[in-house]
């Protein structure tokens, strides 16, 4: 037992090593970093252990080192479930088993953690950009796992490379045929985890600088593909999360919501597309404004007209919707929802800017459509500026905004109008979104970023019902018709584009994003129906579930008959000459006579023994022995030769 | 619970074993490991293996993750592709019996096999063994076209014919989440001489030489061997051109010279029983070819003239070995 100890070297340690390393990558932004650390230190002392040959350490310690981090991920997490958590479990198991590798099982053990993890990175993220790493390091883990089980220690690594990579091509095909016929389950089996990982996109709750934060990112946010025309760029408001709630400086969208539904009346045409969603962690469908048909199973409308989906949208998802952007909404006000959307805090607050409210109603008379009217002029005409980078605001963040500072972004203006208007006595509220979006020609599609977040106010109209107001439209036109790029100042750093990026490379970052939808639609998105389609397309009636049985069952023998067929090819023996058949022949017909040819006897020393052990034969032997000779080892043989042989072979009858 | 668990096995382990052997029967030299002869099953890994493809499957199904699905499938079909490479390593392999190299009842006998095939890719990582946990085994890598020798011990618990009755070819290239095998019965047998007694009594000394010796006194040119070198032998009988040869120093032996000779007679050892008498005689025979010394042997119904060499001990040996006792002897 105490030999036990001490390691030998063992087989195929740096590559295990190197693969796990690989693995752990992609995770590495969402561990904490003592995982990685520890990891690190573990692979790099086992190494070193290998090198000198040190002892390694006793069960208590690898117990005690599972029981500690255990318990320190339980402390960072709260849980063993769920992907972050279970992934820097898997991590610290990892280099637990690290302590104790001394056997190929146990290397082989390391090797399907790493697939593990790796496969725990795709769950995380499907990003066309991170698949070359995953894919090289899963290639890495089977190069590991093959050194690992070679036999000879000595084969190189080239030749270990070259027979996984070998192996991976022939699996691929299988590979492709179960991804396009297993299958695939209407999920979920178990609860899925709430992921509360922060991830950008819109929030339920507005701070100013919130909208101008989110609008630094370049990151697409959702891309919409419309059949038949698609809405002019002032149209293209897409409706998510709509704020009530006002604490004097943050909007907020009330948890508890248990209004009256508001009804809607369409007209005009319809704008029919499909609008696919990054993963956001949030329910939000952002649709065209209004939306008028959605798919119910899976969405469904607040009162408030935003869509949700059914469950936090994780992975990529799309949507099939119908909107109509000319509509009356909410004629009939219900006396909650205007208690709520007139509420100002009455800690006063804002106190010049309720002021300027009541002075328009009394102006006004409480004519709504005029005192918006000559809000917007006020945002027109007075010198206001819109930046995305507006000075801090203090605790009347409103009145500072409206009479001092006089900078800022879409959100500085939505809360600033919605705030007067409700004190000016007409119901508003906060809705945010994106406007904008930047149409592909190489996807026919419209891409929709983070930098095209917007914000702006809804008002409610005796007589028209809630009515759309742009504040940002009044100071910045340029915003709502040419996005974020147009609008503000030329000195200051915009987003996702580079302002002067060349036309060659604008046509670059497109074709790259029409890739990544393909991507997203065709790969990530391959579904229950999508299997049907393509069973249809290949001319399959009527597909269900047991055409794609079939299918599968049928295409997997297919492959297996292939396989076998390569595979005794593979060990085929090697061509042999007409000489060496005809030889063998000779030993065919001689095992007749009790003639077997000795183990390292040649052709000629087999024929001449035969020659002696058969007399009446010694002729023909003596015949075939000389042709055969000369054809293999003369100088040259004479044309005539290999057809003598031939005759004399097949006339030879022991 | 180990030993629980192997009571459970032993007796389906005996069953499948007999199975194999009705269905395969006898194999004759050479034999060739075809394709409806080969059995391929998981290894442990290869079972954990499973477990966690399944594991993924099902996350992937419950997330609709379909990357996740697609690496669990690049998996799956990796691991099938890997399990008929398994099978194929092994499939058309032809082994045969080089040699039965003999050994004393208590220790080894070993059989030297040649695996050949006729592929001009390798076949690596192919082990031979008894098919017995405890028995160890040889892992040997096939070239291209070419053939690896490998070697199998058995141990020899009694003299005679060790009989090897059954032995397992194996690989579980390339990832050991396979196994595939393949049982020869073949026909080979190696014999195991007598176990050598301690060392104590000498042999008698029996004048009764008959003449050989005498005669061939002046025949110094009547080689009949090589014996180690001992102290004390003349420097000019050193075989110096097999110790050129690095074979170490040998000295020359000449039938008729100053050869002491014995006649080692089952019938002198009387108070033993049979095999004691054989395991004296043997311990005699080998005694008598290290010292150089020319012996004859006589068993009951044998007799072995005297000579010397290894040849002639291994003679010996062998008549020892399968000495069947006086009773049979006289019958």
């Amino acid at each position: 037992m105490a030999e036990a100890g001490f390691t030998a070297r063992i087989r195929g340690l740096a590559w295990v090593l190197a693969a796990l390393t690989a693995a752990v990558v992609p995770h590495v932004l969402h561990l904490p970093a003592w995982v990685t650390l520890l990891l690190l230190a573990v692979c790099a002392w086992r190494w070193t252990a290998d090198l000198r040959g040190w002892r390694l350490p006793p069960t208590a310690l690898r117990v005690a080192v599972v029981l500690v981090s255990t318990i320190a991920i339980f402390g960072t997490y709260r849980t063993l479930n769920g992907i972050e958590a279970g992934t820097a479990f898997l991590v610290l198991m990892a280099a637990a088993k690290l302590l104790e590798t001394r056997t190929a099982r146990d290397l082989t053990v390391i090797v399907f953690i790493a697939w593990f993890l790796l496969y725990a990175a795709l769950l995380r993220e499907q990003d066309l950009l991170k698949l070359p790493w995953l894919l090289a390091s899963a290639f890495l883990t089977a190069v590991a796992l093959m050194r690992v089980h070679a036999a000879s220690a000595q084969a190189p690594a080239r030749h270990i490379l070259r027979r996984t990579l070998l192996l991976m091509l022939q699996a691929a095909p299988l590979a492709v045929l179960l991804f396009l016929l297993f299958p695939r389950l209407p999920g979920p089996f178990w609860g899925i985890d709430s992921r509360t990982e922060a991830r950008t996109g819109l929030d339920d709750e507005m701070t100013p600088g919130d909208v101008s934060d989110l609008s630094a990112s370049g990151e697409v946010a959702f891309r919409a593909r419309f059949f038949g025309s698609t809405p002019p760029p002032e149209q293209r408001y897409w409706r998510g999360p709509v704020l009530h709630e006002f604490d004097g400086r943050s909007w907020r969208r009330p948890q508890a919501q248990s209004f009256p539904q508001t009804q809607v009346t369409f007209s005009g045409p319809p704008f029919r597309y499909q609008v696919t969603l990054q993963p956001s962690a949030r329910r939000w469908v952002l649709a065209l404004d209004l939306p008028s048909q959605w798919p119910a199973r899976q969405v469904l409308q607040s009162h408030d007209l935003t869509l949700l989906s059914a469950r936090p949208i994780n992975s990529v998802t799309a949507f099939d919707l119908v909107s109509q952007t000319s509509f009356t909404a909410g004629l009939d006000l219900a006396e909650s929802v205007r208690r709520k959307d007139l509420a100002l805090p009455r800690d006063g607050t804002n106190a010049r800017s309720v002021a300027l409210g009541r002075a328009l109603a009394a102006r006004h008379a409480g004519n709504a459509p005029a005192m918006v009217g000559e809000m917007l002029r006020m945002f027109r005409e007075q010198p206001f500026e819109y930046t995305m980078q507006p000075p801090r605001l203090a605790d009347n963040a409103v009145d500072e905004f409206l009479f001092s500072t006089r900078k800022g972004f879409c959100e500085h203006y939505a809360s600033a109008f919605t705030v007067v208007m409700r004190a000016a006595g007409v119901p508003a509220r906060v809705v945010t979104g994106y406007q904008g979006g930047e149409f592909n020609p190489y996807g026919g599609y419209l891409i929709v970023r983070q930098s095209d977040a917007h914000a702006w106010s809804e008002v409610w109209i005796e007589g028209r019902g809630w009515k759309r107001v742009d504040p940002t439209a009044a100071v910045a036109p340029e915003r709502i018709r040419g996005g974020l790029i147009n609008s503000v100042a030329a000195d200051e750093p915009v987003p996702g584009r580079l302002r002067d990026a060349s036309e060659a490379w604008l046509q670059v970052e497109m074709g790259w994003d029409a890739v990544n939808d393909f991507w997203n639609q065709r790969i990530v998105r391959f579904d229950a129906q999508a299997q049907f389609d393509l069973l249809d397309r290949l001319g399959v009636d009527d597909p269900d579930w047991r055409s794609l049985g079939l299918g599968l069952a049928g295409s997997l023998a297919a492959f297996f008959v292939a396989l076998s067929a390569y595979l005794a090819w593979r060990y085929r023996p090697p061509p042999r000459d007409w000489p060496a058949r005809l030889h063998a022949v000779v030993v065919r017909r001689l095992r007749k006579r009790g003639l077997e040819p000795g183990l390292a006897e040649g052709p000629v020393a087999f024929i001449e023994r035969a020659e002696h052990t058969c007399p009446d034969l010694a002729r023909p032997l003596a015949d075939i022995r000389g042709l055969y000779a000369a054809l293999r080892y003369g100088p040259a043989p004479r044309p005539d030769d290999l057809q003598r042989l031939k005759h004399a072979v097949n006339s030879l009858r022991p | 619970m180990r030993g629980l668990l192997q009571d459970l096995r032993a007796p389906i382990e005996r069953r499948t074993r007999a199975w194999i052997r009705r269905r395969q029967g006898a194999d004759m030299d050479p034999v060739e490991l075809k394709r409806q002869r080969i059995y391929i099953l998981p290894t442990r890994l290869g079972v954990a293996y499973g477990a966690m493809l399944f594991a993924m499957l099902l996350g992937g199904m419950n997330y609709n993750n379909n990357l996740g699905l697609w690496l669990t499938f690049l998996l799956v079909s990796l691991g099938l592709v890997t399990m008929h490479h398994c099978h194929g390593t092994l499939s058309g392999v032809r082994l045969r019996l080089l040699e039965a190299v003999p050994g004393f009842a208590g220790s080894n006998v070993r059989f030297r096999l040649l695996l050949e095939h006729s592929a001009s890719v390798a076949r690596p990582a192919i082990e031979v063994g008894l098919g017995t946990e405890a028995a160890g085994t040889a892992t040997v890598d096939l070239p291209p076209l070419g053939t690896a020798a490998a070697t199998l011990s058995v141990p020899a618990e009694r003299r005679g014919r060790i009989a090897l009755e059954r032995f397992v070819v194996s690989t579980s290239h390339p990832f050991g989440l396979f196994r595939a095998w393949a049982v020869v019965h073949p026909a080979y047998a190696a014999i195991a001489w007598p176990r050598p007694r301690e060392r104590g009594a000498t042999p008698p000394l029996t004048a009764t030489d008959t003449g050989g010796a005498q005669a061939g006194a002046s025949g110094e040119d009547d080689f009949a061997g090589l014996r180690p070198y001992q102290a004390g032998d003349s420097l000019r009988r050193v075989a110096w051109k097999a110790y050129a040869r690095g074979q170490g120093l040998h000295t020359k032996q000449y039938a008729g010279t100053d050869v002491v000779s014995h006649v080692l007679d089952f019938a002198s050892l009387g108070g033993l029983d049979t095999e004691a008498r054989l395991e004296q005689l043997c311990r005699w025979v080998l005694d008598a070819h290290e010292r150089g010394e020319a012996f004859a042997l006589r068993l009951p119904g044998t007799f072995i003239d005297t000579n010397v060499g290894p040849a002639h001990r291994e003679h010996c040996l062998n008549a020892l070995a399968l000495f069947q006792g006086p009773e049979q002897a006289r019958g």
